[in-house]
């Protein structure tokens, strides 16, 4: 207290003293969180609360330019349901998450698991690995669909000359891979970031547990299946969880080399969604199509915030 | 119980084969650069392709079969980028919009973070986990609403009205991981200013914001990665060619027929360049900025 009052000369009262007492001191949290909260009460919540409203509504581009819009129920959801793209599109999604989530969290665990040891060279691998994260996604995407070409492309030629085909393959073009081969690159671009979580947390497991396993002569496999797994199983679940949460909202890939053709072959709700919104202009069916993602999102990250908390009790 | 098992096991043979050890240990040593090769190659060939691509002739970009070395080596597919204007026009909207982007976002989740990390007040538990919801939004529900919203103000076809729309999935997470790096600055550092006579803000003008620096290069640098990148927003609310960005000016090079692949990858090359810079100079804040900040919350 007495601090305070011998005030050192050099510092004089500024404008900023109203905060330190009475009602400035109080209001003084409140007003520094104030413009991030009204921002994104603005550009997120009226507009995702709008954004399902639309779902029950008919809107067009036409009912957007006049300004009166027709509650219609859930007729949206019932049209979207006798879609038979939709239905597509559901089977497609399930599929490219599965692959997406499964494939990344296992090669990321074993690059994580790689590149986790003192060995010399180890820093230029790791950087080698991060290259597909820090690659911008449509450069990624479209280096991809070059390499996917079905005259001249890489891909041919090395599995050509590696006796996996014996004649080049429109990947992209083929409605029995065009899923694959975009999930391909997803994977590609994906897994260093599930890497670098997982290495973060592998750091973060004691040495002395693994040291202690090693003397009791726990081989590799034991070792990371009794010891190292259930050390980082939460990290794990997270990076799970984001993966989830990223794939499904990777619309970059899918759009920029096949644009969920042909046929729909590789049409994921997101593409559909958007499709029905700026192709047919259909704002309420995209609305509709949107909702439904977003429950299964936000269930998605109610169950990662949950597992996040588990870890700061852990 | 099993685990002692295992321990038994393994303890005996392990006497026995002493000397078959370090062969093993040799052969594993051998097996795992082996296995950093292959993730290696894998990583960094699209890469290496991109780049390899965009110094070929035309001729020989289109030549069949592929090679994998380029037989001649020039720039001309850059400099058919570069003398046009176009190019340098995305640029600049891209810079623009990046730069405008990351300096509201960091101003504001600033001082927002610093109050959720040191101040009780209400909300102060609740609000952060609201930011982190607001981060996990689909885009696709955001895009009609922001559509629609834009169509009303004119501000379709702007960049400008990209700004808010960015800020969407920027900001909150800004936010979230704000406070992440303020909560690990010692209370103590603002207490003893605080003693020493300073004022609220000045201590944390001062004291907390200098100490709190790295975090905020990595949101900095985080928010400069996804604006400089994005593209779903952008080619959903731009319409004329002169206001697009780079990646969209990139994706309209793709022709309805022929694409021209030299060029293409030229720019995807130089659009690639900025982030690599910015990555590889930061590379240690920004792993354990935003893998910790994900991670630890």
């Amino acid at each position: 207290m007495s601090a305070r009052t011998a005030r050192p000369s050099g510092l004089k009262p500024t404008w900023s003293s109203i905060f330190e007492t009475g009602l400035g001191a109080r209001a003084y949290p409140y007003l520094m969180v104030l413009p991030a909260v009204v921002i994104v009460l603005g550009v997120v919540v009226y507009p995702v609360l709008s954004g399902i409203m639309t779902a029950f509504y008919d809107v067009t581009l036409r009912s957007l330019n006049s300004g009166d819009m027709d509650f219609v129920g859930l007729r949206n959801f019932e049209r979207v349901f006798a879609d038979p793209n939709f239905v597509r599109a559901l089977q497609n999604t399930v599929v490219w998450v599965v692959l997406n989530v499964v494939a990344q969290l296992g090669l990321g665990l074993a690059l994580a698991l790689l590149l986790h040891r003192a060995m010399p060279g180890i820093g230029f691998f790791r950087s080698g690995i991060l290259v597909p994260w820090v690659v911008p996604s449509v450069v990624a995407v479209l280096t991809w669909r070059w390499m996917y070409d079905p005259s001249v492309g890489i891909v041919n030629e090395l599995l050509v000359k590696l006796g996996v085909i014996d004649a080049y393959h429109p990947w992209l073009g083929d409605t029995a891979t065009s899923l694959y081969a975009v999930t391909v690159e997803s994977i590609w671009k994906g897994t260093p970031f599930v890497m670098l979580l997982l290495l973060a947390a592998l750091q973060l497991v004691p040495k002395s547990i693994l040291e202690a396993a090693s003397m009791d002569g726990a081989s590799g496999w034991k070792k990371l299946w009794y010891v190292i797994l259930p050390q980082i199983r939460v990290s794990f679940a997270i990076a799970a969880v984001l993966t989830f949460i990223l794939t499904v909202n990777n619309f970059n890939a899918i759009w920029l080399m096949t644009e969920g053709g042909p046929l729909n072959s590789s049409e994921i709700l997101f593409t559909l969604a958007y499709k029905y919104g700026f192709k047919r202009f259909d704002l309420g069916l995209a609305s509709a199509v949107a909702t439904m993602l977003f429950v299964g999102l936000v269930v998605a990250t109610t169950v990662y915030l949950k597992l996040i908390q588990a870890r700061e009790e852990d | 119980m099993t685990a002692a098992i295992f321990s038994h096991d393994s303890r005996s043979s392990a006497a026995i084969g002493a000397a078959a050890h370090n062969r093993s240990k040799a052969l594993r040593k051998i097996l795992t650069y082996a296995a950093l090769w292959i993730a290696f190659v894998w990583a960094v060939f699209p890469f290496y392709w991109m780049i390899a691509t965009s110094l070929r002739a035309k001729d020989e970009i289109f030549q069949r079969p592929p090679s994998l070395v380029p037989h001649t080596v020039t720039i001309q597919n850059y400099i058919d980028l570069l003398v046009g204007a176009q190019f340098w026009r995305f640029a600049m909207n891209s810079l623009l919009l990046t730069a405008s982007v990351t300096l509201v976002s960091v101003l504001i989740s600033v001082t927002a973070g610093y109050a959720m990390a040191r101040h009780r007040f209400k909300g102060s538990v609740v609000l952060p986990l609201f930011m982190l919801y607001g981060q996990m939004f689909p885009p696709v529900l955001l895009l009609i609403p922001f559509y629609a919203q834009l169509r009303l103000l004119g501000w379709l076809d702007s960049l400008w009205g990209l700004i808010p729309v960015y800020l969407s999935y920027m900001l909150p997470l800004c936010v979230w991981l704000m406070r992440g790096f303020f909560s690990q600055v010692p209370h103590s550092l603002e207490d003893a200013a605080r003693m020493d006579g300073c004022t609220r803000w000045q201590a944390f003008w001062k004291v907390i914001l200098p100490m709190a620096k790295p975090g905020i290069v990595a949101v900095a640098t985080w928010v400069m990665i996804h604006s400089w990148n994005e593209f779903l927003y952008a080619s959903t609310f731009i319409l004329s060619e002169k206001n697009r960005t780079l990646p969209l000016g990139l994706s309209g090079l793709i022709g309805q027929y022929t694409t021209d692949w030299g060029v293409l990858m030229a720019g995807g090359v130089i659009t690639a360049l900025p982030i690599l810079l910015v990555f590889f100079f930061l590379q240690k804040h920004l792993v354990s900025g935003v893998g910790g900040g994900a991670v630890k919350g």
